[in-house]
């Protein structure tokens, strides 16, 4: 039986030679003589045809959504805003956590939550295909390319077919929680595809799983206050170009988070005058900056001392 | 009384024989062979000019194999008077004194039972010298049998004992083994074809087969002819080496000869519909040393319009197109005469080739077998080729 | 945007890489730092070919435009390469019809009516009916063949050759009467790899013996390093003299065309792939290839490989005066082929392929194997052997495709008489070729079958002349042992035997380089 010998042989040396299931590697000496990564995106239309999309909804249902209040807690607000807008829009977040997608998405309401996709790094989440099956499953993520500054054409297309999309325009998550530069990409889509875009301003995702965390930290043995607030939809100006039009979307977040953190009134009067906090944070030094940020949210008062509720 | 194999008539031995001896020869020392081991009386001619003689060594020549398989024409029946003891090719001393050679003498035996032999008066070829032709080897003295070996009365080499006429006797020199005089009646063939062959000076010779015949064939030419170049057919290794020492100029595999010849001679190939392809042009003589279909017609397919195809095998039926359109000239070479082109005996010839040394690795490698393991000799001179032999005997003052 | 070729060095990162050996590849590990000559990547074709062609006839390189050299009554002969080039065989159009049958439309608006084609085959075995269709295709097919306008070159025609004097170094120049008395002698090239076109065109495709021998030896050869690099090379500085005296009677327009690297069409590009950049698809095709391989018997591999056609682009074009031209196609090929590589190594080691010129639609012999390893791929070079001076060869093929009788009656003959008395290719041609050359047989064959002619398995070895003398060892891995033994060589199963072998030559931790091709490349070795 030489013939299913070297058969077997072949696709184990296969499996060793190209490292099925890790991400394969190039020859150091081949290095400089790698082209830009465009190719090895796996598709993800499938992800938002009928069949996926029960799918999902069973998976959010059962499987995240309980997993996910059993970790943390949230306060969501300023969902009203959706009330008074068709989609599709964008919704443009802060990012510093891999708890920020499925915070975003389970805050939102159904109907909006079924029809929401998220842009979601080509080179990271569409590597290889299970993480590209996983995630496009779970988060309805499709990829955007984050080297090349210009985007590939999937979102345009993805917003055309009435998908709202959900962008983190910093393009990486935050390394100690502060806000940083926004790149131009959400901004350009809803210039030129005349979609609104909906701020959302989120705090506590950081201080519950930072980089490098890979499961929701806990305090003082409590679950960890998140929360999340939408802004008024922004639309570009008439005449507005992109590059006038971006840096207004990163001012929106950032009263948002000014608003989260204090209240409305105050931002509004603070924004008025052009002194919103910096959310990029204070230039201090880094362990600071940090320390700042691993602190969560206040939660909702305490309506009295805490109860226990026996089911009957 | 002696011990002796015996060949005798076996209808069913003979059929059997025939029909599967040629893809089976593991039989024909097995059951199907027409031969048993015996003890007859020792034969004893009583006629003047004849003598007893005790065996030393006697050899298993590719004759011997095609009758015992049954592959010899049926030609041959009215030649030979059963049961007869073979053995043809004799090296012995002899048990008394005959004529001028007194008893002790070591000899070889020319099997040829010419009219001398015979008591009768001498017939034209005889007469003439070449006793391989006589015409009356049916009649005389001793019951029909073309050489000994093949005649009842006279016995042969694979017994203890055999009879012959002083005028076969050829005495051997001190200077040579028994092993090497048993090379004699072979290499006396060989001396015969080499000179039927009719070899101009230069001329390109095919020796078709690299067993005993065509080595020795190889030998008798490059020492008696003016033969150029000498291309000898072997299929094995050992045969290759002996036949570049024996004087060949190139060996080359069965499968190549065509190919070679044409290549060089310069020669047109042809290839006919449904059958093998054949030269226009090709060596000037061509000797089959097999006798074999395949190398009967290979010679015929590699010699020139014109040339001579030498048969000093037993000949099977072939394809003789060939003879006809390129108007070959086909010759028989059988056994050795008394005169040879030249007027010297083909033994004398014989007997001083012998002492070639190429020749001594030959007579080294001579298996020797005692009568009674004659399944086993007949086995190994089967494949003489493949076990690196050239020749296989038997010893009948062996036991062991 | 192209990718340069480069020279890697195999890491722990490395997956398998693809070796070629006749009909089939195996995926081998080599040691930790063996260098892997890459060719660059194929470069664009150009997408409009008839424009370029067109381009190249009307504005030709140093000299007038074609239709102003074409006039009525005048006799016009069009000379194109064989079915050696490219290889494989290139998919229908032909490049060459695409050229010819501009020329022929010129010639038809010039009212020339006199106009033969003839195939450059040299002492190239005659191409059959179809092979000179798919080549020149079915519109001049159709016009030329039946009158027998369009045919073979014979070489052994004494009445259609001309002698046209000796060179100043006493080398005959004999080539096609017809060529060389024409009005004009459109010369369309396929110029594959760095030795082909210039002078070599006309002053050797369309050459008989008596010409050919002058350069074709194993003198000539083992001072040609390397025959890719004409400047360096004995057989073309003898094949530029004769060029030169050619050119001086014969007007000669010669149209040079270089291709791409896209030589494995669909679904077998994944060999052309650099193998860690193999996406899944490309490794289940692999593995589903090497099944298939693996289970077919010798003649369907031969049908699957034989039958493959190339999807290449066209690079570029010139038309004109032979040196002019041939200056800018060498470019064009160095651009598409040339690897730049540091220093030479202790063993080279290459993949000899299903194919090489002489077997097109035939079997790889083991002469023609050796041709190809130690020839062709062994030659890749520019400046400096790959392989240092005393180093060792280490070739993949199996050798066992045996002789094909049609095509290489001789080579039977070279293989079974003459590599079994000797493999000195010196010793071989004082010997043996003039017996060959003038074997009537043979010529015969060449003339009138489809057989090479009877030298052509000396050149074989000829070719391979330089490599012999360069090397002190040559190993085949995989190969049948009793053929290596014939060639003078020796057969390892496995890279690591090979090695193991060639340490009494290189030591047991050598320096290794192995070429990667196909796809075409020339190695510029900087010492």
């Amino acid at each position: 039986m030489g013939f299913l010998r070297e058969g077997v042989d072949d696709v184990r040396r296969t499996a060793r030679g190209w490292r099925w299931g890790r991400r394969s590697q190039v020859p150091r000496s081949a290095e400089p003589y790698v082209e830009p990564v465009r190719a090895q995106v796996f598709g993800s239309d499938w992800a938002r045809r009928r069949p996926a999309l029960a799918a999902r909804e069973v998976a959010q249902k059962v499987g995240l959504e309980p997993v996910f209040r059993s970790q943390v807690r949230t306060r969501v607000e300023g969902l009203d805003v959706l009330d008074r807008v068709e989609g599709p829009v964008i919704f443009v977040a802060n990012h510093a956590s891999h708890l920020d997608t499925p915070l975003l998405l389970l805050s939102l309401p159904d109907e909006w939550r079924r029809r929401t996709a998220v842009a979601a790094a080509a080179d990271y989440f569409f590597d290889t295909w299970w993480r590209a099956v996983g995630s496009s499953l779970l988060f309805n993520t499709f990829p955007i390319d984050r080297r090349g500054g210009s985007m590939s054409a999937t979102p345009g297309e993805v917003l055309a077919d009435g998908w709202s999309l959900v962008i983190f325009p910093e393009g990486t998550r935050s390394g100690d929680g502060w806000m940083h530069t926004f790149r131009m990409g959400a901004a350009y889509l809803s210039h030129t595809h005349d979609v609104p875009i909906v701020p959302v301003a989120h705090r506590g995702t950081f201080a519950a799983m930072p980089r490098g965390a890979g499961w929701p930290g806990r305090d003082e043995g409590g679950r960890r206050q998140l929360t999340v607030r939408f802004g008024e939809p922004l639309r570009a100006r008439e005449g507005e170009t992109v590059r006038d039009y971006a840096p207004r979307v990163r001012e929106a977040v950032a009263a948002l988070l000014d608003e989260d953190s204090t209240t409305w009134w105050e931002a509004q009067r603070r924004r008025a005058t052009g002194s919103t906090p910096d959310p990029g944070g204070p230039d201090v030094a880094t362990w600071r900056r940090v320390w700042a940020q691993t602190e969560s949210p206040a939660g909702d008062p305490p309506s009295g001392p805490r109860r226990r509720v026996w089911q009957r | 009384m002696m011990l002796a194999l015996e060949m005798f008539r076996s209808l069913p031995r003979t059929v059997v024989g025939r029909a599967v001896g040629p893809r089976m020869p593991g039989l024909l020392s097995g059951v199907a062979a027409p031969l048993r081991l015996a003890t007859i009386e020792a034969p004893v001619v009583r006629r003047p000019g004849w003598a007893r003689l005790r065996t030393r060594l006697s050899g298993i020549c590719g004759s011997d194999l095609s009758m015992l398989s049954g592959g010899t024409s049926l030609y041959f029946s009215a030649l030979v008077s059963l049961p007869f003891v073979p053995g043809h090719e004799v090296v012995a001393d002899l048990a008394e004194d005959c004529d001028d050679l007194p008893a002790g003498t070591r000899v070889v035996v020319d099997p040829v039972l010419a009219c001398a032999a015979r008591g009768v008066e001498p017939c034209e070829g005889c007469a003439a010298g070449a006793t391989n032709r006589c015409s009356r080897i049916t009649v005389g003295d001793v019951s029909p049998g073309l050489q000994t070996g093949f005649c009842h009365d006279t016995g042969g080499g694979w017994g203890q004992q055999l009879s012959a006429h002083r005028s076969q006797l050829h005495p051997v020199p001190e200077a040579l083994t028994d092993a090497q005089a048993l090379l004699a009646e072979p290499l006396a063939c060989a001396v015969h074809t080499a000179l039927r062959a009719g070899v101009a000076p230069g001329d390109r010779v095919l020796v078709s087969g690299a067993g005993a015949v065509g080595l020795f064939v190889t030998l008798a030419l490059r020492e008696l002819t003016q033969a150029g170049e000498i291309l000898v057919v072997a299929k094995h290794a050992h045969q290759r080496e002996l036949a570049l020492a024996l004087g060949a100029s190139e060996v080359v595999a069965p499968h190549e000869v065509l190919r070679r010849v044409r290549r060089a001679t310069g020669a047109f190939q042809l290839r006919p519909e449904l059958s093998s392809a054949y030269l226009l042009g090709g060596v000037d003589v061509a000797l089959d040393a097999v006798g074999s279909k395949q190398s009967l017609e290979t010679s015929l397919q590699a010699t020139r319009a014109g040339g001579r195809v030498v048969l000093s095998g037993m000949p099977r039926p072939a394809d003789l197109s060939a003879a006809w359109f390129r108007e070959l000239e086909v010759v028989g070479s059988y056994a050795s005469a008394r005169a040879e082109p030249g007027g010297r005996s083909a033994f004398a010839t014989a007997l001083e080739l012998a002492g070639h040394d190429a020749l001594s690795r030959v007579a080294d490698g001579v298996a020797a077998y005692p009568l009674h393991r004659w399944r086993e000799a007949l086995d190994h001179a089967h494949s003489t080729g493949r076990l690196g032999t050239v020749k296989v005997a038997f010893d009948p003052r062996r036991s062991q | 945007m192209t990718r340069p070729g480069f020279v890697l060095e195999v890491d722990d990162r490395t997956p398998p890489l693809v070796v070629h050996e006749g009909l089939g590849f195996r995926l081998e590990d080599f040691p930790l730092g063996t260098r892997v000559i890459y060719p660059p990547e194929s470069l664009p074709g150009i997408a409009d070919v008839e424009g370029a062609v067109r381009e190249a006839l009307l504005h030709p390189v140093d000299s007038d435009p074609l239709p102003e050299r074409l006039f009525a009554g005048m006799r016009l002969t069009i000379a194109f390469d064989d079915v050696s080039l490219p290889l494989p065989s290139m998919r229908r159009p032909d490049i060459r019809q695409r050229i010819i049958e501009q020329v022929l439309t010129m010639a038809a608006e010039a009212g020339v009516d006199d106009v033969e084609i003839i195939a450059a085959n040299a002492l190239h075995r005659r191409m059959t009916a179809a092979e000179l269709e798919h080549i020149v295709g079915e519109r001049v097919f159709r016009s030329f063949h039946p009158q027998g306008k369009l045919y073979n070159f014979d070489a052994e025609d004494r009445d259609a050759l001309t002698h046209l004097g000796t060179t100043d170094r006493g080398e005959d120049i004999e080539i096609s009467k017809r060529a060389a008395e024409s009005d004009l002698l459109v010369y369309v090239n396929v110029n594959l790899v760095a030795m082909d076109g210039g002078h070599k065109s006309v002053g050797i495709g369309l050459a008989s013996y008596k010409s050919l021998r002058h350069h074709h030896n194993a003198h000539t050869m083992v001072h040609s390093r390397s025959f890719m690099d004409h400047q360096k090379s004995a057989m073309h500085q003898s094949a530029w003299r004769i060029g030169r005296v050619i050119k001086d009677t014969v007007p000669v327009f010669q149209v040079e065309t270089t291709l791409n690297n896209d030589v494995f069409p669909r679904p077998y590009e994944f060999l052309m792939k650099r193998e860690w950049e193999w996406s899944v698809r490309d490794q289940a095709s692999m593995l589903a290839a090497r099944r298939g391989l693996a289970l077919a018997p010798q003649k369907l591999r031969h049908k699957l490989f034989h039958d493959l056609r190339a999807p290449y682009g066209l690079t570029g074009i010139a038309a004109g005066e032979v040196e002019a031209v041939h200056e800018q196609t060498l470019a064009r090929v160095h651009r598409q082929q040339l690897v730049e590589v540091q220093g030479t190594s202790d063993v080279l080691v290459m993949g000899v392929p299903y194919l090489g010129p002489y077997n097109v639609d035939s079997s790889m012999n083991p002469v023609l194997a050796t041709c190809m390893g130690l020839g062709y791929y062994f030659n890749s070079y520019r400046g400096h052997p790959v392989v240092r001076r005393g180093g060792a060869v280490i070739l993949y093929h199996p050798l066992d495709e045996g002789f094909n009788q049609l095509h290489h009656p001789s080579y039977v003959d070279f293989y079974e008489e003459v590599l079994a008395e000797t493999t000195d290719p010196a010793v071989i041609g004082e010997k043996y070729e003039r017996q060959f050359a003038e074997d009537p047989w043979y010529r015969h064959l060449y003339r009138t079958s489809h057989a090479y002619h009877g030298v052509h398995p000396f050149y074989m070895w000829y070719w391979a002349a330089h490599a012999m003398d360069h090397v002190g060892d040559v190993i085949w891995v995989g190969g049948d042992r009793r053929a290596a033994a014939r060639l003078g060589f020796r057969a390892a199963s496995t890279l690591a035997d090979a090695l193991e072998m060639a340490s009494g030559t290189v030591g047991t931790s050598p320096s290794i380089t192995y070429l990667h091709n196909p796809p075409h490349l020339l190695a510029d070795v900087r010492v």
